[in-house]
């Protein structure tokens, strides 16, 4: 099972600036203090081992979209934020490779930032492709429709010649979905919000984004450490501290790192992909806060290690 | 294991809480610190010592936020006191140092 990032930004789409661009190659330029390299190869192994992840590189700025990937069979995708068009492209070379046009689309919720990429789903538009959306939400159709009215966007939803399914998933049930063993779970978010946990040949994944976790309701953790039970990767919302999100951000939606930690921590949890960056993070913000939930999980260790990531656009992970 | 203890001291209540606190503890917890909270006097000060906790997840500091509210309503005033390095740490990461009114020692809170 290999888990693909194509956009962890929260919220809305974030794009970096020149400026930060330019920063980045001032900080490179400094570190390599006036050393000559044979060539790419060798830059870039400099980069690695001389510079800090938010040095070298970018989180990104796509809103969520993450693929669940056997490597061949129908495409799995929880979410279509912005990152979902960066896929669609990707999922054309990969059809054109002899993968069959069919998708499985998991939506946690119907907010705008987790349903915007659709619209520029490349595949939508072809008549052989079949597009299954999964959601605890009924009005996931309604949804998608409203956002492609004319007054909003110049395309609308019936110009998409695929077929188009949606199917409601019920929490407390498990179901069987393209050869995994799925469930849901509701989440505390503005109109709800919807958990998966995907297994498959005795791997797990699961995604929870949007799902705050606040001071009123203790008891609902458990709950949601029963369903992150020995996964091998847990993708959590870690948009905001914690304080942050107990006091001026409380009932936003979100909850934190070390939220994400204690609960994988008590699930047994291998991995954790903190995932769904504020967007008015820049790259050493998010950088900083990994850093912190590593230590945070260092601190409060019992047994096993959680191995900390923070996602960024285009990671893979493979369980 | 955890346990609790009350005194009052120059006009000021003073909770120690103590062992580790997570989400084994935290219902404990939370209804200590509580009923610290009602029987206080209003306009009074709350002193929550924790030099013997060696550590508290955000479980524990997710009630303790919920304490900071319900002191508030009841216009009480809450201090945090004896963090060991452990804590110090959590309380950074957490951010909580930004929240609360943080100091060494309980005497030190009391001088203020």
């Amino acid at each position: 099972m290999r888990v693909k990032f194509w956009g962890t930004r929260g919220s809305i789409p974030t794009a970096i600036t020149a400026s930060e661009v330019q920063d980045k190659v001032v900080e490179g330029l400094l570190a390599a203090g006036g050393r000559k390299f044979s060539g790419p190869d060798e830059a870039r192994a400099f980069t690695e081992s001389a510079l800090t992840f938010s040095q070298r590189g970018t989180y990104g700025g796509s809103s969520s979209c993450v693929e669940i990937d056997r490597g061949a069979g129908e495409f799995t995708v929880c979410d279509m934020g912005s990152g979902f068009r960066a896929f669609g492209i990707d999922a054309l070379r990969r059809i054109a490779e002899g993968r069959p046009k069919t998708f499985n689309i998991f939506m946690s919720h119907l907010h705008w930032d987790h349903i915007m990429g659709f619209p520029f789903f490349g595949p939508a538009y072809d008549p052989e492709t079949t597009i299954r959306f999964y959601g605890g939400h009924a009005e996931m159709e309604v949804a998608l429709r409203r956002q492609q009215e004319t007054i909003s966007f110049p395309v609308p939803f019936d110009f998409m010649s695929a077929r188009i399914e949606f199917h409601p998933l019920e929490p407390g049930r498990s179901y069987e979905i393209d050869g995994r063993a799925v469930r849901i779970i509701r989440q505390y978010h503005d109109n709800d919000s919807y958990g998966y946990r995907f297994e498959e040949d005795g791997k797990c994944a699961v995604y929870s984004t949007d799902s705050e976790h606040n001071s009123e309701d203790l008891d609902a953790d458990q709950a949601f450490v029963d369903f992150f039970d020995k996964a091998d990767l847990v993708v959590f919302d870690t948009m905001y501290t914690l304080a942050d999100s107990l006091t001026m951000k409380e009932d936003w939606g979100h909850s934190s790192g070390m939220v994400a930690v204690d609960m994988c921590h008590r699930a047994g949890a291998k991995r954790l992909a903190m995932f769904h960056h504020e967007p008015i993070f820049d790259d050493a913000t998010i950088e900083s806060h990994h850093r912190d939930t590593i230590r945070y999980e260092e601190l409060m260790r019992d047994e096993h290690a959680l191995d900390v990531l923070c996602a960024y656009d285009g990671l893979e992970v493979d369980l | 294991m955890f346990e609790w203890h009350m005194e009052e001291r120059d006009g000021s209540s003073i909770a120690l809480p103590e062992g580790a606190i997570d989400h084994e503890t935290a219902d404990a917890f939370q209804a200590a610190l509580s009923g610290a909270i009602d029987g206080a006097a209003a306009k009074s000060r709350l002193i929550v010592d924790l030099s013997r906790v060696e550590y508290m997840s955000s479980v524990g500091l997710r009630v303790l936020m919920r304490a900071s509210k319900q002191s508030r309503e009841a216009k009480i005033e809450i201090h945090i006191a004896g963090l060991n390095d452990t804590m110090a740490e959590i309380f950074k990461i957490s951010r909580f140092d930004k929240i609360f009114s943080i100091h060494d020692t309980v005497e030190s809170a009391l001088a203020t």
